[in-house]
């Protein structure tokens, strides 16, 4: 092979290489976790960077000295890229405060995308720190005392070595990302509001995605500037992190093949398509339509096909013999009455949910004192003191504006109150994260629609479960081997709750396609998976065709029976009727009053609050 | 003091085009990061008519109007179908993110890379408070500030203007009221873009030598002053201009002027850290 | 005047079979317990949501899944129960995109005339409606409307959130006010009891269908019509 085709080859190896490795990062971050890193540059640069400075001499000493950059320890292979590594992970921690508070995502993208921009300027003007606009260059390749860097066989070696790096970081995310933890960041994705009020930490989550994404980015980084030697402020615009973003929409996010075919196929093959374009007369002419081209790109695969050339791929979880996967259902507001709910009778919930060691003894296990919020000078809640009572199913009713969900929210700190205090389990929990609660075994529902779209619905009931071990970083790291026998035993136990509730046949359909009525199942299968102690309905009736309403009513009673309590918020008085006991009433507010529907019925201003005014 | 005066003309051009910027986003809830293509090409539409023999002042219409007619084909043939299809805010801006590439280098491909200017003299200087000004800045001061105050006008005492308000507000009950609220809209993309348009044309004047890629750095000035005042917030954006402007230039004479615009990036990240609704929104405008 | 109608979103009905009819000079009222869907129904009305069966009509013109801004021109004010105002503008703003499809020298005489009728907004004219306690937001609510001088009314639970006094002011005197100078009125209300008192005709609404409907002193008597509101009366399917 001429030698020139051969140096090539190795150019495209490690190119492609680092580029892929990048992008896998990338659709770790964005397309499997939700985080729109705008910014992602960043963390290649800095890992670039750093091996740069770690690998060189000091820079006085250094060639005469004409370049100016800090640390120069000299350190040998592999020392500099797995610093590099440690940095990118250290540089993403202080972007956490963008991305881990309930910020718009498409404000915090922007966010990155200026810290981007902000940085680079930083690096440009401030020469002694990494030698301003000129960059950091001489920049040792590995072992360079040993073997000749500009030899073929050297060169050879490095696109090897780069490659399997790139496959290593493929399985390691894979590893991570098929795992109870990616499921996890999966919910995170899909609806964050209802991933944390399932007990998820979505400041810790969102916090490991973008250190490990950085660490990756920063890996990458090292092994470019040990390739080509020279690092400087123009390799790594922000426009570059726009490229990278464009792989990964064409490729397809959420997919790790994805990554790597969208990375061959932007940037790679972006830049190597040039090299074989006649040169023109302005120089510019080329670059600039490559800019284009990424532009269109981005604008035609969002429309025409925004899941990528290789989409997500579903999770089969199911355990059973395989079912003919129902795909989108036919949304018929009939089929809701027909909804048979399967042998729901046979579901022993204390077993199930875990409610073996709750003991019914009727205690206040939730309370609230003096309770109240108001937005923008208007009171919604006013000096709300209740008491919920250990395995009673409590309601709440009450005329619209009334502040029930306002309430609600509240206890399952959703929303944080004006004042007031609140009580669970003899502790005072007013400031406790909504997260915390949720594994605390105080769990809510939500009104509207809130199931996981892009997960299954077995995903759905499996994520809620809580204090899985392969729920967290480090447990996904241990692989199939440590969390995969409990994953099963949890799949199965989802697989009887499913079935009790006659949905089986769904389990592996993605849940954003079911009817209304189903989905609200799903839901609640959801929520009791989440071994709730007390769980906190709101209107989970609502648009609920009435048979199917009071078959939930009875599983519900059953529950209360079996250990749990219930807090639930509804508008169906006969609901009310047949199933709850007490009954608060709320208006304007704050508490009318509290007692059974048959006592709140003979109570004049109960009767007033709903009849008149 | 001179940094001052320089401050005030920074503020200016911010001003007309933070404004239109957060007009866009109050009136259909998107992050138009494709604006500053938007304004670069308005600027070299406004040069093409300059070098042929039209005094820059008068050319400046032709900037104005392809600000305009660019933006409202954005929103039309952009934004509303991408809208339409119930994505994610996240997927719009990097659609808008395309597009800004696509102007921005579509452009460089077409005229090349190398600096322009536009045919016009800087005038005398002039002295007074301790600053010194000379006549361009002067009039482009004049320029911003008159149509700042046809803005505060249009907002203020028209009818449309107040039609514009109310269907940003209340989209819905606009409608209730008779408002044809397409129609608002697409006139609001169609003024903020001549506000975008004549910011382009005045920030290139400003600049003196500029070039395809000079306004890409400039959204994040605008987006500083935007969420400081409050995204969506007209006079938010005029606050924000303001005080980004005067504080980016008066830095300059203290720290070392390469670093005036880190200001900017801090108070941004600031903002969105601890206030994102700005100065004068709310937590509910959210 | 509405026949056989449906309406819903996403194409499920949640209202059905719905027959009724509003008169001039005349209050309607739809009561109902929460959830049996009135809001859905005065919606599906004035062109919020989509009419899936049935027709609209507005004296002889069917006006089904009209486009809200056309309803206004025809005469028919909807005050919806939240969102009823623009919190940013001034309550003279909000006055005046009322009458926004007013020639321009009508606007300040039918402002003049709004303030006859709530003379408590005539001291608030440059406050933001954001700013306003209920009971004077929910005035602008009706002001604003009141602009066009429409012909009927459409009212989506006016007294939510609003303390019984004000309440009963607002439907006592300003409601049954516009019936009795010869509007037509329809209203949707929680407050079963006071909206009888002021209506000529009552439709209950139950699971989404007309359960029960007559004159307020019939009801009123009817055994059946409290069991509605206090649970048991939803029909199954």
């Amino acid at each position: 092979m001429p030698t020139a085709y051969a140096f090539y080859l190795t150019t495209i190896l490690v190119y492609g290489a680092v580029d892929s490795m990048a992008c896998l990062a990338l659709n770790y971050e964005f397309g499997f976790a939700g985080v729109s890193n705008f910014g992602f540059i960043i963390f290649q640069a800095a890992g670039a960077y750093a091996a740069a400075i770690l690998s060189m001499p000091r820079a006085a000493t250094a060639n005469g000295g004409f370049q100016q950059y800090v640390l120069g320890w000299n350190l040998p292979w592999p020392l500099p890229w797995i610093g590099a590594a440690i940095v990118g992970g250290v540089v993403a921690l202080p972007f956490v405060f963008l991305v881990g508070k309930r910020l718009r995502g498409d404000f915090a993208a922007v966010g990155l995308l200026v810290s981007a921009v902000l940085l680079n300027e930083l690096v440009k003007d401030y020469v002694p720190f990494l030698n301003g606009a000129a960059g950091v260059s001489i920049v040792p390749a590995p072992f360079q005392s040993k073997w000749d860097p500009q030899g073929l066989g050297y060169q050879f070696a490095y696109g090897g070595v780069a490659i399997v790096l790139t496959i290593a970081v493929y399985y390691l995310l894979r590893r991570v990302t098929e795992s109870p933890y990616g499921r996890s960041l999966r919910a995170m994705r899909d609806n964050d509001i209802v991933a944390d009020s399932l007990g998820k930490n979505l400041r810790k989550q969102r916090a490991g995605v973008l250190v490990l994404g950085g660490a990756l980015a920063a890996l990458s980084g090292a092994i470019l500037v040990g390739f080509i030697s020279l690092w400087a402020p123009g390799a790594w615009g922000y426009a570059e992190t726009i490229v990278l973003f464009a792989a990964i929409i064409v490729g397809g996010a959420g997919n790790h093949k994805g990554a790597i075919l969208g990375a061959i196929l932007v940037p790679l093959a972006f830049e190597e398509i040039t090299r074989f374009i006649p040169p023109v007369a302005n120089p510019t002419l080329i670059p600039a339509l490559q800019w284009v081209a990424i532009g269109l790109l981005i604008i035609l695969f969002l429309w025409f096909r925004p899941n990528g050339i290789l989409p997500e791929r579903r999770r089969l979880l199911s355990t059973g013999p395989a079912l003919n996967t129902v795909e989108v259902v036919p949304d018929d507001g009939d089929s809701d009455a027909l909804i048979k709910l399967g042998n729901v009778d046979q579901l022993n919930f204390r077993e199930l949910l875990h409610l073996d060691n709750t003991v019914n003894d009727n205690r206040v296990i939730l309370s609230t004192t003096g309770l109240s919020k108001s937005f923008n000078g208007v009171t919604v809640v006013s000096d709300v003191s209740i008491e919920i009572h250990q395995g009673k199913l409590t309601g709440m009713i009450g005329p619209n504006g009334a502040g029930k969900s306002t309430t609600l929210a509240m206890l399952a700190g959703t929303l944080r109150g004006s004042s007031g205090t609140i009580f669970y389990d003899g502790e005072d929990i007013t400031s406790m994260p909504s997260f915390k609660r949720a594994q605390a075994g105080l769990v809510r529902t939500f009104q509207l629609a809130s199931e996981f779209k892009k997960l299954t619905v077995l995903e759905n009931l499996v994520s809620a479960i809580p204090k899985q071990s392969g729920d967290s970083f480090t447990g996904s790291l241990r692989g199939k081997r440590f969390w995969g026998s409990e994953d099963k035993a949890n799949i199965e136990r989802a697989e009887e709750v499913l079935e009790g509730f006659g949905l089986s046949q769904y389990a592996d359909t993605y849940a954003g396609g079911l009817s209304g009525g189903q989905r609200r199942l799903v839901e609640i299968m959801r929520a009791l998976l989440a071994e709730p102690k007390v769980l906190l309905l709101d209107e989970p009736m609502a648009g609920v065709h009435p048979n199917l309403a009071h078959k939930i009513g009875d599983q519900l009673t059953k529950m209360c029976e079996s250990g749990m309590t219930i807090l639930m918020v509804e508008h169906e008085l006969s609901i009310m009727d047949a199933f709850c006991d007490p009954v608060i009433v709320l208006a304007e507010g704050m508490v009318l009053a509290t007692g059974t529907m048959a006592e709140l019925r003979k109570r004049p201003e109960v009767v007033e609050a709903y009849l008149v005014g | 003091m001179s940094s001052f005066g320089f401050g005030l003309i920074t503020a200016a051009v911010l001003a007309i085009a933070t404004v239109g910027f957060t007009m866009q986003f109050a009136v259909t809830n998107v992050l138009n990061l494709a604006y500053g293509s938007v304004m670069i090409n308005s600027a070299y539409v406004t040069y093409y008519l300059n070098i042929h023999h039209v005094t820059a002042w008068v050319a400046l219409i032709g900037g104005v109007i392809t600000g305009a007619v660019a933006s409202w084909c954005l929103n039309r043939f952009i934004f509303t179908p991408f809208q339409r299809r119930n994505l994610a805010p996240i997927t719009i801006v990097i659609v808008a993110l395309g597009v800004d590439l696509v102007g921005t280098f579509g452009l460089q491909a077409i005229v090349g890379s190398s600096y322009v200017a536009f045919h016009q003299s800087a005038g005398n200087e002039y002295h007074f408070l301790g600053m010194i000004l000379n006549g361009l800045q002067l009039i482009i001061l004049a320029v911003c500030a008159a149509v700042l105050g046809l803005i505060h006008w249009l907002l203020k005492y028209t009818r449309l203007g107040k039609a514009m308000r109310a269907t940003s507000a209340n989209p819905n009950l606009a409608r209730n009221s008779g408002v044809k609220t397409q129609f608002i809209i697409s006139t609001t993309w169609l003024i903020s873009g001549a506000l975008c348009g004549l910011a382009g044309t005045v920030f290139a004047m400003n600049t003196g030598v500029f070039e395809a890629t000079s306004a890409q750095l400039y959204i994040v000035l605008l987006l500083a002053a935007m969420f400081l005042g409050g995204p969506g917030e007209p006079y938010g954006a005029m606050l924000g201009a303001l005080i980004i402007g005067l504080s980016t230039e008066i830095s300059a004479a203290y720290i070392n002027p390469q670093y005036k615009e880190v200001i900017a990036f801090v108070v941004l990240l600031g903002m969105l850290a601890f206030r994102p609704y700005g100065i004068f929104g709310s937590e509910k405008t959210l | 005047m509405a026949t056989g109608l449906s309406a819903g979103y996403d194409g499920r009905a949640i209202v059905s079979g719905i027959d009724i009819e509003a008169l001039p000079g005349k209050v309607a009222s739809i009561v109902g317990p929460n959830g049996s869907g009135k809001s859905t129904l005065l919606k599906s009305l004035v062109g919020v949501v989509k009419v899936l069966e049935g027709q609209v009509k507005i004296d002889e013109t069917t006006v089904t899944n009209t486009a809200p801004e056309e309803i206004a021109k025809l005469g028919i004010g909807y005050v919806p129960q939240i969102d009823d105002v623009f919190p940013p503008l001034s309550v003279r703003e909000n006055l005046e995109i009322g009458g926004y499809l007013l020639p321009r020298r009508d606007v300040e005489a039918s402002i003049e005339a709004v303030l006859e009728s709530f003379p408590r907004l005539k001291g608030m004219m440059t406050r933001k409606a954001g700013k306003l306690s209920g009971g004077e937001r929910k005035m602008l609510a009706m002001g604003r409307v009141l602009m066009l001088s429409p012909s009927v009314l459409v009212l989506d639970e006016p007294t939510a959130n609003l303390a019984p006094l004000v309440a009963t002011q607002l439907l006592e005197e300003y409601i049954r006010g516009f019936a009795d100078a010869g509007s037509t009125v329809l209203l949707v209300e929680q407050r079963a009891k006071a909206a009888l008192r002021i209506s000529n005709w009552t439709y209950v609404l139950g699971g989404g269908r007309i359960v029960l409907s007559g004159e307020p002193k019939d009801l009123e008597e009817n055994p059946l019509f409290v069991e509605s509101f206090l649970g048991g009366a939803a029909p199954t399917r």
